[in-house]
């Protein structure tokens, strides 16, 4: 099936259950799906992810209804199903209708590959062969996962709003591992891109091995502060959850956002700046969201100064502004509002990480983190988290051991407010939790990162 | 209940397909069809009113001496076929990488069916029934205005049919049905300061398997107005001040702290690294068997998918395995994992039953069930005095925990001092943190099961691509020695 058909088959069902005001948006994703661990290529899948969900507007009372099959019948019985229940919902007064023609068209984004979508069992076999002989011949165990994914999506509305796209985005995370259960060294290393000729497997699975190597026999420090380079990764795990708590407008109508009552202010360091950019090379998201609006870059902070969150059409008719395209889509996790799509953190002027070590004299070097929590205080985005898969001490500009896990606990905020240099080059991560998310980010040196545990011990 | 034909028909369809292709000697193939349905109201207006269903087949085999998955969501025979087809493709690809073959124990094949005992269908409750039961203690949190700044509550429904066949002979019918309701109150004082209470727990995750007597029982018009007062609370209270405390956790927290601690270092799969790509590895490893001592002699904590109104109970596991109650920590020491087939083989052992995918369309993998820690005796207010100096919290708000599932943190809404056997004051932002085995070896009191209930958890996360399940945990008050507490 292809987008455009998807479409069609949505405004059939729409002619078919015959609401004036009703909404589809539909997608099926295809993906093959090889996770290994220890060595065993243990999980290798074909998954089929359908999902339609319609929602059904009376009088402003709007209910939504969802299924996996993509059929017209189906999709029509679902409509039906919404419209049932549609006048038993309280009335929501800043419902604004949903989208109709007039809504401008999406950039036209060429997120497609020919080579992603027709990877087989066997190819995805062939291009893990190589990543399996290096690690064993390391000495060490290969974990991680190929994922080859197809999407294709569509909305339609009951006003006439007609979109569809397809995409692809091939993903490699690989670990090398000195022991089985993770209790020893480990390296990691990842890229994402749309074509999955362009993943460069090689060079991820030697950094892989590479850290996992350098990481033996680690030693402990005790908690305290410390100067500290994040990778980019590490700081793109800290955006997502700072997206989670505080970048949608339902947080911030909330009282919950960090930007809550300081829009306009400075937040951070001036060095730092945040735009949902959607449209740019480092985003994996379809142009429109789920109702059908234009995708569009919403800047978030900028030059330190809150500037705003981001919006779907119902809190953006609350808050008297435009819909920026972020209606989240459905079955995400979060609290279910708008949320970013493509968050690009703004790198700075440093070449490389080792030009960050460089600027300490003792300290940290942080590759990943793991079980970030934001919770804690979101109005600070305080954050807790622990480092993994390469964490080493920095002596005199330059790394000299491997460390055990450690434990911060920090505002993100204001760490970054004590952060004095970011990489040029930008690693762009998949997020976990919606399809098409992506956060691009530097790595990044924070002056006295508050580590509130020391080494872990058994 | 039993399948519908249609079904049966079909996953038949699938064996005899599989049977076709000589390389295959291990088959399942699984139906699962769900109902749901997701109410919110926030600040006095609807907040998202769905209902969904989802259904489809996936075939799960061993061919080659390799496993393959695939799945559909098209009922018919061509469809189900293109599935085992494709699954004995990805096998048969995989096992050029394999080193050795899956060891994948026989079991003699399981029949029957399984329902969940309840006494009334949610499906058949009226919206405006279910709404008026949530738009109450929403308007009750609000009454008064400022400082609660904003308040919701939230009700969910899941129905679950499934049907497993296998080429052992397995043919189990199984209607799952659970469901959770809550509330929170957010207030915010004059200098910014927020602070969230929740009942009965966080928000949104709350459930257990029965009907929509849940309601009645969970009682959220009465709990309202102490959770709009102790929201209002909170903004004036101290924070909680740093240091080495005794902490008492009630029993919502409990359940939190079991299920990180105990319940993801004790899956199998994870200890052999199969998660490291998403949720990490454990500390416990098949060596501490029966040696390492987790906790004190009075913790017992046991995998139990027979208890009733847990979510992590069931008929028949997603491989076969019958439902039941086993050790995992006994008087202390580790003893058991949450297995399955093979993970137990590997260690010459039997399946603790664990096994559960969390739809038609994912690979089923070890989930925790309802891993409990054992009720002793006395009560909550008998640990609260006998207490001298101390912090009991409950409801949490932030957790974290290493990838080894040791080096934990956790902030809840609730923290009470505790001085000379009474509760004193509300603290803010309080946080406790520890390294799991020296914290359950610091376990001096457990109360007694009149002060133990079984908390669901929803969105228990795992797997990649990630899987949510339900699971649930027994949990009484406990009290633990010297631990790191301060705020956030």
């Amino acid at each position: 099936m292809t987008g455009a058909e998807l479409a069609s088959m949505l405004t059939a069902a729409l002619a078919a259950a015959g609401e004036p005001e009703a909404e589809v948006y539909a997608t099926f994703a295809k993906r093959g799906f090889a996770r290994f661990a220890v060595g065993e290529l243990g999980q290798h899948m074909q998954l089929e992810d359908p999902s339609v969900v319609v929602r059904v507007a009376r009088d402003r009372r709007v209910a939504e209804a969802s299924c996996t099959v993509l059929g017209e019948q189906a999709i029509a019985d679902a409509i039906r199903t919404a419209a049932r229940t549609a006048p038993s919902v309280p009335r929501d007064e800043g419902f604004p209708g949903f989208a109709g023609p007039d809504e401008p068209n999406p950039l036209a984004l060429a997120r497609h590959s020919e080579r992603t979508a027709r990877a087989s069992a066997e190819e995805r076999v062939e291009l893990l062969s190589p990543v399996f002989r290096r690690i064993r011949a390391a000495g060490l165990l290969a974990t991680g996962v190929l994922d080859t994914t197809s999407r294709i999506e569509a909305v339609a509305t009951s006003h006439g709003l007609t979109r569809s796209y397809e995409s692809t985005l091939a993903t490699f995370k690989v670990w090398a591992l000195e022991s089985a259960g993770g209790s020893g060294a480990a390296g990691h290393g990842m890229c994402a891109h749309v074509d999955l000729g362009a993943l460069d497997l090689e060079a991820q699975t030697e950094l892989a091995v590479t850290d996992a190597l350098r990481s033996r026999n680690a030693g402990s420090l005790p908690a305290g502060q410390y100067d500290t380079v994040l990778g980019a990764l590490a700081l793109a795990e800290l955006v997502e959850w700072l997206a989670m708590i505080g970048l949608g407008a339902r947080e911030l109508e909330q009282g919950l956002s960090p930007l809550s009552g300081r829009l306009g202010q400075r937040i951070t360091a001036e060095s730092f700046d945040l735009m949902e950019d959607p449209l740019g090379a480092h985003a994996f998201a379809a142009p429109f969201d789920r109702e059908g609006v234009a995708r569009r870059q919403v800047p978030l902070i900028r030059a330190g100064v809150a500037q705003g969150v981001v919006h779907d059409r119902t809190t953006a008719a609350r808050a008297g502004v435009g819909s920026t395209g972020n209606a989240s889509a459905p079955g995400g996790f979060g609290a279910g509002g708008p949320s970013p799509s493509s968050l690009v953190v703004q790198g700075g002027s440093a070449e490389s990480v080792d030009e960050l070590i460089g600027g300490i004299e003792r300290g940290l070097y942080v590759r990943r983190l793991h079980y970030v929590n934001g919770y804690l205080e979101p109005r600070r985005a305080v954050m807790t988290g622990l480092s993994r898969d390469g964490t080493f001490l920095i002596e005199g500009g330059k790394v000299t051991k491997p460390i055990e896990s450690m434990r911060f606990t920090d505002s993100l905020l204001e760490a970054l407010e004590r952060s004095d240099g970011m990489t040029r080059a930008l690693t762009v991560a998949p997020n976990w939790w919606s399809a098409g998310g992506s956060v691009a980010a530097p790595a990044v040196r924070i002056r006295g990162l508050n580590f509130s545990s020391g080494s872990r011990q058994k | 209940m039993a399948a519908p034909a249609k079904a049966r028909d079909l996953c038949s369809a699938a064996l005899r397909r599989a049977e076709q292709h000589a390389q295959v000697t291990h088959v399942e193939v699984r139906w699962l069809s769900e109902q749901s349905e997701r109410l919110r109201v926030r600040d006095g207006a609807p907040d998202g009113i769905s209902s969904g269903r989802s259904a489809g087949f996936s075939v799960r085999l061993i061919a080659s001496g390799a496993w393959g998955f695939a799945c559909t969501g098209e009922a018919a025979e061509a469809a189900v076929h293109r599935m085992v087809d494709e699954a004995v493709a990805i096998a048969r690809a995989s096992a050029r990488l394999s080193e050795k073959p899956v060891r994948f124990p026989p079991r003699a094949g399981e029949v029957g069916e399984y329902s969940t005992p309840l006494e009334i269908d949610p499906f058949t409750v009226p919206l405006e029934t279910k709404l008026a039961d949530l738009a109450t203690p929403e308007a009750e949190l609000r009454r008064g205005g400022a400082p609660i700044h904003s308040a919701e509550a939230w009700m969910h429904w899941t129905a679950v049919d499934k049907l497993l066949m296998t080429s052992e002979g397995t043919d189990v019918s199984q209607r799952l049905v659970y469901g959770g309701v809550g509330l929170s109150a957010i207030a915010v004082g004059s200098d910014g300061r927020m602070q969230r209470r929740s009942f009965p727990g966080f928000p949104g995750s709350e459930g257990q398997q029965g009907g929509y007597e849940i309601v009645a029982r969970t009682g959220l018009m009465a709990a309202a107005p102490r959770v709009r007062s102790e929201a209002i609370e909170l903004l004036g209270a101290e924070q909680c001040p740093e240091g080495v405390r005794d902490v008492l956790l009630g029993s919502n927290q409990m359940a939190l702290q079991i299920h990180e601690s105990c319940g993801h270092p004790t899956e199998l799969d994870r200890a052999l690294g199969a998660e490291i790509s998403l949720a990490g590895g454990s500390f416990l490893q098949p060596e501490d068997l029966g040696k390492l001592r987790y906790g004190s002699e009075i913790v017992t904590l046991t995998a139990d998918s027979i208890a009733p109104t847990g979510l992590g109970t069931f008929g028949w596991d997603d491989e076969g395995s019958p439902a039941r109650k086993a050790p995992l920590i006994e008087r202390g020491v580790f003893v058991d994992y949450l297995s399955s087939r093979e993970t137990a083989a590997a260690l010459g052992r039997e399946s603790t039953a664990t096994v559960r995918a969390d739809g038609w369309n994912r690979v089923p993998m070890i989930r925790m069930v309802n891993v409990s820690l054992e009720p002793r005796a006395g009560s909550l207010e008998d640990l609260v005095a006998d207490t001298a100096d101390g912090i009991l919290f409950d409801v949490n708000q932030s957790w974290s925990i290493d990838d080894l599932r040791l080096n934990f943190q956790f902030s809840c809404e609730l923290a009470w001092e505790i001085k000379r056997g009474k509760r004193v004051r509300l603290l803010r932002d309080a946080r406790y943190t520890g390294m799991t085995p020296r914290f359950w070896q610091s376990c001096d009191a457990i109360c007694g099961p009149e002060e133990a209930r079984i908390w669901g958890l929803m969105l228990c996360g795992k797997g990649d691509p990630i899987q949510s399940m339900a699971v649930a945990h027994g949990a009484p008050p406990g009290r633990f020695r010297k631990v790191e507490v301060g705020h956030t």
